[in-house]
């Protein structure tokens, strides 16, 4: 299967310190790949790298997209190459109405598109479309947005961060169902939460720990491991221990 | 003569196209207008309750509207004022009666295509009656070479149960310098709702000074200023609400976004003197926000795009 995202001997240094450490792995294309793994563990930092945010460039190592080296490319440029991230914590817009918003990531700009993406998120186009993306939206319905928007965009890689914080149970499921909808429109997914029951609708998954891939599998084999070893983890920070666990029980 | 005057307004229609305006308005009976070109008013019109005075003076204009008690004009008035020879002085003084059970919504261009050293002092004089609304929306084009200095000065006072609304709208072209002053009295649940939005380009000088006083019990007002600076431009924007009355309420709110070199203050003075009434205020300046700027570049615009928009919805 083709590989749509590589990335190489990953290092990111803050504030003195690695957060992320000779990160690799491999995201295969049209798959919803899940990187499970507790808070602090460096997840989001490391959908910032992959997006090329400012502040995250990484210190050592290479970002492979479609096979074209984007170490050193633009937020622009990854985006116009097909890749798009949805936040954890989405900026707020004052004066920008929802409809705008969201035709601004769309290749052809439709008013049929943009109530489809609400639809999906399970927020009324006719109550939605015309209010501003600011702090008069709830943490929720920003986050619905944020997701209809990557949704509207129809992209090749969709990196969601923590997709499901913020969002109510009942709402859970219907953020589930938008992630698979993404895999069927063809939108290779990576999804990164620290829930292991939402991990559990990925194809694969990765455990990350302290800036490393530490184990990977299929999402109930991860998700079973961490709740096993990562939600009591008397060892933060220390993934060694971890793994040394791992390979003795087996 | 009457060439020059149909040149005249044809290109102050043009400008007044240019600056968001639909010059259709102008030749719609239903449509209450008036044009003035310097200080000579080349078109007008009025319709049913409405009285629209002119009288021309040495350096403009001065104008008289009356909307009679009881009327609701129903379509909003236009106004295109300017001056279209690179330099020149215009004086407006215009005086807006708007009689008990009233109303009237108004959209004024002010257009200075050309100008080079070009002076627009404005002064109004607003009365609203009790029960009545007035919504005044100011837009305004200058050319891109700065040599504007327009100086819009409001006053007066709502009414019983009234409400006045003025925005002011300076995004197109270069500033030059702005000195808009506001200081309009609210009574007895009234409310007074007052927006400037300015975008400050190269070395232009912006100065607000707005004030709201709540004299009636119950009255209200916001006063929300959003200034955007860039090059060497400077901003200073002081909002004044002085509550004096039981259960009033206002609000100041005022945000400046600064790029480049450019310099902003903020003050925002909130007085009350009855322990009934309450004011807040939040200012706020800095730079665009990075996580906004980003967001909108892994949609797939540029960082030269994603400005634009962010600064062009705030000042929406």
């Amino acid at each position: 299967m083709n590989k749509i995202l590589r990335i190489e001997n990953l290092h990111l240094k803050k504030g003195g310190k690695y957060i992320i450490k000779d990160f690799n792995i491999e995201i295969e294309q049209n798959l919803i790949s899940v990187i499970l793994g507790v808070n602090g563990a460096g997840k989001s930092s490391l959908a910032y790298v992959i997006m090329g945010l400012s502040g995250y460039k990484p210190d050592k190592g290479k970002i492979f997209f479609k096979g074209n080296d984007i170490t050193d490319w633009s937020v622009t440029d990854r985006a116009k190459a097909g890749m798009t991230l949805a936040w954890q914590t989405p900026a707020n817009f004052e004066g920008l109405t929802v409809r705008e918003y969201l035709e601004i990531g769309m290749k052809k700009k439709s008013l049929f598109a943009v109530k489809e993406a609400l639809e999906k998120v399970a927020l009324d186009p006719v109550l939605y479309m015309n209010r501003i993306v600011d702090k008069s939206l709830s943490g929720g319905e920003r986050k619905r947005i944020e997701l209809a928007a990557v949704y509207a965009m129809h992209p090749d890689l969709v990196i969601l961060d923590e997709p499901d914080s913020g969002i109510d149970i009942l709402s859970l499921e219907n953020i589930k169902k938008l992630i698979l909808d993404f895999k069927k429109n063809g939108s290779t997914v990576l999804l990164i939460t620290h829930r292991d029951e939402v991990a559990e609708i990925g194809d694969k998954a990765f455990l990350m720990c302290s800036g490393k891939i530490i184990n990977e599998g299929t999402p109930s084999e991860i998700s079973e491991f961490f709740k096993d070893e990562c939600n009591s983890c008397n060892h933060k920070g220390e993934p060694e221990k971890t793994l040394a666990n791992n390979e003795g029980s087996e | 003569m009457a060439t020059k005057i149909i040149d005249e307004y044809a290109e102050m229609m043009k400008a007044y196209e240019q600056s968001g305006g639909k010059v259709g308005e102008f030749s719609n009976p239903n449509v209450p207008s008036i044009v003035i070109s310097g200080n000579k008013v080349l078109g007008k019109n009025e319709v049913k309750g409405l009285i629209i005075e002119p009288t021309p003076t040495k350096d403009g204009v001065d104008v008289k509207i009356i909307v009679k008690s009881g009327t609701k004009i129903l379509y909003p008035m236009a106004l295109c004022f300017g001056v279209l020879p690179r330099e020149g002085t215009q004086i407006i003084n215009m005086e807006a009666f708007i009689e008990d059970n009233a109303g009237m919504n108004a959209i004024s261009h002010c257009v200075f295509p050309n100008a080079e050293h070009i002076v627009h002092k404005m002064r109004y004089k607003v009365h609203i009656g009790k029960h009545s609304f007035f919504r005044y929306k100011e837009i305004h084009f200058h050319g891109s070479k700065g040599g504007v200095e327009v100086v819009p000065y409001t006053e007066g006072t709502v009414g019983e149960g009234s409400y006045f609304e003025s925005t002011f709208t300076l995004k197109e072209g270069r500033v030059g310098k702005l000195d808009i002053k506001y200081d309009v009295d609210v009574e007895k649940e009234g409310k007074l709702e007052l927006y400037s939005k300015v975008w400050a380009k190269e070395t232009d000088e912006v100065n607000i000074e707005e004030k709201g006083n709540l004299k009636g019990e119950g009255a209200k007002a916001l006063i929300k200023s959003r200034v955007v600076l860039e090059g060497n431009s400077h901003s200073k924007v002081v909002s004044v609400v002085n509550a004096s009355a039981p259960y009033s309420r206002g609000h100041v709110d005022c945000m400046e976004v600064v790029q480049d070199n450019a310099t902003a203050e903020a003050v925002p003075i909130v007085g009350v003197s009855n322990e009934l009434a309450k004011v807040t205020h939040e200012a706020a300046i800095g730079s665009l926000d990075s996580k906004e700027i980003e967001t909108l570049q892994a949609r797939g615009l540029s960082e030269e795009e994603a400005i634009k928009v962010v600064v062009g919805a705030l000042l929406k």
